[in-house]
This record gives C-alpha cells, sequence and structure tokens, in this order.
C-alpha cells in the first residue's frame, strides 16, 4: 500500500455550516479510509447534501475542520478538485453539447490534454454504455442514460475520490442497477466511494461503512450489517394490531424475548432473534392483529429507528 | 436551500479568490467558442444583420435628408457608432440571458465549480469569451460598411483590437447585472433603461455640440460613448491622444468591475 493510500479520503473534526441562521450540519466528525464505499443516509434536510458540497469545494466550511485526500478544503480547493469526481443531486450536463462533448469538454476543465481526453471519453462511454449515443445532444437521453454520463463525466479526470449525491434518485430498477454496476467496478478498482442515498437496499448493498444523519447531526456509524445487528437485532415481527388490542400488556407478556420494539399507530415492531418462533407465541385471541409479518430486519429498520417515522419537510 | 438563490453582492473575498488562472479560464473560453461554433450560422445570424438595417434605414434612407454630419455624409458619420454598438449587442446577450441559464436554470456552472476552475477563472472566461464575440460582430460591421465605401482611414485595420476591449467592457457591465439580479424579468430594466438609451445617445446617430452641455457629461458614464468616439477616430482618422484617454476609461472601468461578479456569483453559487 503506498503512502497516498493509507491517507484517509475524507477527515471530518467539528464540521459546521449554518444558511442564514440555519443550522444545516451542527458539528460532525467522520473519517473515510480509501478504497471503500462510504455512506451518507439520513432524512431530506439532515445535512447529507451541505457535507457533499463542503466536501468537493461548492459550500464554504463554517466551523470546524476539514481535509480532502490528505488536503485542507478551504485553502487548497483547487488542489482537491483536481483529483474528485463529483456526481451532484440535481443533473446539470451542458444541454448545449453533445453526449461525448460533456466529456471532452469537461476533460479540459481539469487540463486533460485533447489527445488523452478523446480516449479517455471513448473508454467512459463504453463503460457507461453510452457509445452508440456519442454524437446526440443530451436531452435527447433518458433519466438512466443522463444519470450514467453523470458519473462518466466524474471519471474523466481519473478521481481518486467520487462524491455522489442520491446517484440513482428517480431511476427505474434496470437504470438502478446499470449505475450499482459502474459503482461496484470502481470499487474493484480501488477508487474511494462517498455517496448519499435514501435507498437503503443501495446502502446496504454498495457501501461497507456508512453514517447516518438527522438534523445535522451523526446519529450513528458503522458497517450495514453491524448497525442492524446493534440497533435492532436479527429479525423483526411486524404486527397490525386490531381494534382492543392492549399493546403494553402484549410488550408485558413478552417481556425477556424482545430486543427491542416501536410502537407507531397501530403498528407494533417487535426485534427479536427469530420471529416465527415470537408470532407462535403470541396469544392470538388476547392481542388481536390484523396482519403480522415474521422477516429479516434491514437497515431501513435501523434508519426508522434511529430517525423516527414522521414525515419530514 | 437557498442555493444559487439572489445573494445580492455578498461576503467580501479574499484577494487570491479574485485573480483568475489564465489556464482555466481558457477551458471557459473554449466552451463557450464550442458552442458558439454550433450556432452562430443559425440562431445567431440575424444579429449580425441587426447593424445594417440601422445603416440601410438610417444612413442611406434618412441621410439623403440630411447633408453632412461635421463635414462628412450621414453614413460615413454613423457607420464607426455602429461597428460599437454591434459589438455592444453582443456583449449584452451574451453576458444576460445566456449567463443567468448557466448559473440558475441549467446549473452548468455548478458542474464546472466542481472541477479545478474557481469563480473568478469562470468569470474571466465567460467575459473574454463575450468579448471575442463582440469583436467578432464588430468586426464583421467594419468589413461590411467597408465595402460600403464608408471607411476613409486606415487606422480602422486597429478597430478590432479596441472593438475587443470594448466589448469586454460591455460584457463587466452586462455580468455585473447579471450576477446581482433575483429574478431573469429584471431584464427588461436592463435593456430598455440602459442598452436601448445608451445605444441612442452616445453619439452614434447626432454629435453632442448642439444638446445641452449635460447630455455629455451622462454619456461620458457609460461604455458606449468612449467605444464611438474610439471607432470614429480610428475610421476617420485619429488623434493618438483621445484615443488613449477612452481607452484608459474602458481598461479601469473593465477591471474595477470585474470585482463585483467574481463576489456576487462566490456567494451565489459557493454560499
Amino acid at each position: 500500500m503506498s503512502s497516498a493510500e493509507a491517507t484517509p479520503a475524507v477527515v471530518a473534526a467539528g464540521l459546521r455550516k449554518s444558511y442564514d441562521g440555519r443550522v444545516a450540519v451542527d458539528g460532525i466528525d467522520f473519517v473515510v479510509e480509501p478504497g471503500i464505499c462510504f455512506g451518507f443516509l439520513g432524512p431530506n434536510g439532515a445535512g447529507k447534501t451541505t457535507t457533499m458540497k463542503m466536501i468537493y469545494g461548492l459550500a464554504s466550511i463554517d466551523g470546524g475542520e476539514l481535509a480532502v485526500l490528505g488536503k485542507e478544503a478551504t485553502r487548497q480547493r483547487r488542489a482537491i478538485k483536481q483529483r474528485l469526481g463529483v456526481v451532484p443531486q440535481e443533473t446539470n450536463l451542458d444541454g448545449e453539447l453533445t453526449v461525448r462533448e460533456n466529456l471532452t469538454v469537461h476533460a479540459r476543465y481539469f487540463g486533460i490534454d485533447p489527445d488523452c481526453a478523446a480516449r479517455r471519453a471513448d473508454e467512459l462511454l463504453e463503460f457507461s454504455l453510452l457509445s452508440d449515443r456519442a454524437g446526440e445532444r443530451v436531452w435527447a437521453l433518458s433519466g438512466g442514460m443522463k444519470r450514467r454520463l453523470l458519473v462518466a463525466r466524474a471519471l474523466i479526470n481519473e478521481p481518486d475520490l467520487v462524491v455522489l449525491d442520491e446517484p440513482t434518485t428517480g431511476l427505474d430498477p434496470q437504470a438502478r442497477l446499470a449505475v450499482w454496476r459502474a459503482l461496484d467496478r470502481l470499487k474493484r478498482r480501488g477508487v474511494t466511494l462517498l455517496m448519499t442515498t435514501h435507498y437503503m437496499e443501495e446502502a446496504a448493498r454498495l457501501c461497507d461503512r456508512l453514517v447516518i444523519m438527522d438534523h445535522g447531526k451523526i446519529v450513528t456509524e458503522g458497517e450495514p450489517g453491524a448497525l442492524v445487528l446493534e440497533h435492532v437485532g436479527r429479525e423483526v415481527l411486524e404486527l397490525q394490531l386490531a381494534e382492543g388490542c392492549d399493546a403494553d400488556q402484549l410488550l408485558a407478556s413478552l417481556d425477556g424475548r424482545l430486543e427491542g420494539h416501536d410502537f407507531a399507530e397501530d403498528l407494533l415492531m417487535l426485534y427479536t432473534s427469530d420471529a416465527e418462533a415470537l408470532l407462535a407465541e403470541i396469544d392470538h385471541r388476547s392481542y388481536p392483529h390484523e396482519s403480522a409479518i415474521a422477516r429479516q430486519a434491514t437497515l431501513e429498520d435501523v434508519f426508522l429507528r434511529l430517525t423516527g417515522r414522521s414525515l419530514r419537510e | 436551500m437557498q442555493e444559487g438563490a439572489y445573494a445580492g453582492l455578498g461576503p467580501r473575498i479574499p484577494l487570491r479568490d479574485l485573480v483568475p488562472s489564465p489556464r482555466h479560464a481558457a477551458a471557459v473560453w473554449l466552451r463557450n467558442a464550442l458552442v458558439f461554433s454550433k450556432l452562430w450560422k443559425g440562431v445567431l445570424l440575424p444579429q449580425f444583420l441587426d447593424p445594417l438595417f440601422y445603416l440601410v434605414a438610417l444612413g442611406f434612407g434618412l441621410g439623403t435628408y440630411i447633408a453632412r454630419i461635421n463635414g462628412v455624409p450621414y453614413e460615413d458619420f454613423i457607420a464607426p457608432g455602429l461597428i460599437a454598438s454591434a459589438a455592444m449587442w453582443s456583449a449584452a446577450f451574451e453576458t444576460t440571458y445566456n449567463v443567468y441559464l448557466r448559473m440558475n436554470e441549467t446549473r452548468l456552472y455548478d458542474a464546472v465549480l466542481a472541477t479545478p476552475v474557481e469563480v473568478q477563472d469562470l468569470v474571466a472566461g465567460d467575459l473574454a469569451w463575450s468579448a471575442s464575440r463582440a469583436a467578432v460582430y464588430g468586426t464583421s460591421f467594419l468589413v461590411i460598411v467597408t465595402a460600403f465605401g464608408l471607411i476613409s482611414s486606415w487606422w480602422a485595420v486597429l478597430i478590432p483590437l479596441f472593438v475587443l476591449l470594448g466589448g469586454l467592457c460591455f460584457s463587466v457591465v452586462g455580468y455585473t447585472f447579471t450576477s446581482l439580479i433575483p429574478k431573469i424579468d429584471l431584464y427588461s430594466y436592463f435593456f430598455t433603461l440602459f442598452i436601448t438609451p445608451m445605444f441612442l445617445f452616445s453619439g452614434i446617430f447626432f454629435p453632442f455640440e448642439r444638446l445641452p452641455g449635460w447630455v455629455e457629461v451622462v454619456a461620458w458614464f457609460t461604455p458606449l460613448f468612449h467605444m464611438v468616439e474610439i471607432t470614429r477616430g480610428l475610421a476617420t482618422g485619429p488623434d493618438a491622444l483621445e484615443i488613449a484617454a477612452h481607452t484608459a476609461w474602458l481598461v479601469v472601468v473593465s477591471a474595477v468591475l470585474f470585482y463585483v461578479p467574481v463576489r456576487a456569483l462566490r456567494s451565489r453559487l459557493v454560499a
């Protein structure tokens, strides 16, 4: 391992940011080790995008420290961006240009010479399955193609770190799979990925490590599987309680059998090591319920446990 | 979120955020030139003809009723000024709607600023391009009026150079307006209350001699007045000192005003 690889891709300490007095990021600490895929989860307004923007230089930093690829984020912005790839949340391709020109013109911003830019553009068009659309204007592309082109554009400078802000939001399942495959290939090449997402299965599938943010703070951090075990357990029994069912008594009757529970409206979530066995133990006549689902615990359970079930924004 | 929204002038910026990198500004220039190379034959062609209509209608039409102005035929009088205004219109279009859309609608600037290009490079590249485009329009019209035999001095070969400078000054003014407005609708103020009056009252169509003195004083504060003085001087035989004074005005205004859009765009796009 070279020394460059040993330096963390991102180190944030007490990082803060406010917009017009509203706190967006409220003193967060995290370290992204090189070569991994690191995820940021959280409800809308949690501060994920702001954190990404501070990393790629599109938001100023109000407080704390931020080092990206071993460089200080405010003073060495240009040097950091030279080694960074960015897939923004909003599609901001150059609508006046063709698909291929979007790559070659972007390459120029990095000072990549035209021959090298042309070669990389062709490679990336192939990588993102867009070779046959190279000469078309970008508005002719589907949403999934635009996303893939955004990913390709982010790779034109062969970055050490790629920041992806909700890379698959709004895509159909096939298009999402294509983006995932592209990200998998990048991971295998040893590129560090830093991504935000609303999709728990995406985070579970891609991320080696993740944080969950809420109200500008990091509420938990860890490996996806470990977080599920730590905060939820192995399995979940979801009970839709019928009218007249006393949840408190039911919980009391299961004392010692649960690793935790959540109760919202009529939905009782019981966290346990064996949901089927737990369901068999419940006296259906004393505790009537309309439906019961025994299933594996997921990252979604962790997310909802830590950030609540009420609607944001 | 407030990003991209109207942010006024924004907080002060350090000097290092004001000095553009020529290499990165050149990349922005090249992008704009590439887009222009695709568009000029189509949508942008009418703009080349604009000053020609003024020349024909006023110079050859109205001009037949006007004997001479300051000893020259009317069409000879207005032709050099129309070279200057062709550059002005070009710069005004380039630095208003085009820039606003890239900044606020297509969000292209977000993509560019996530590369090693910084705000000052972006502004410098856009301005350099807009000035170049203005020079293309001004020079095209110079060729046309030369073909009509309306240019009497060999000094006119220097006109493209000065049109480039004047184009830069118009561009900085337009870019400054763009960087400060919260809504795209406000361009009606820019064009109706600034560009059009400047076009009519900067000495292109009539000299200042018989007007009240304050008209020329007001005109002195607009870039087109200085530009017209330069192009007319070069087209008819220049007074070096006067040209130098007008050139200095354009250089100083361009340089000083550059600070405003850089600062405003930084607070708007990198808040």
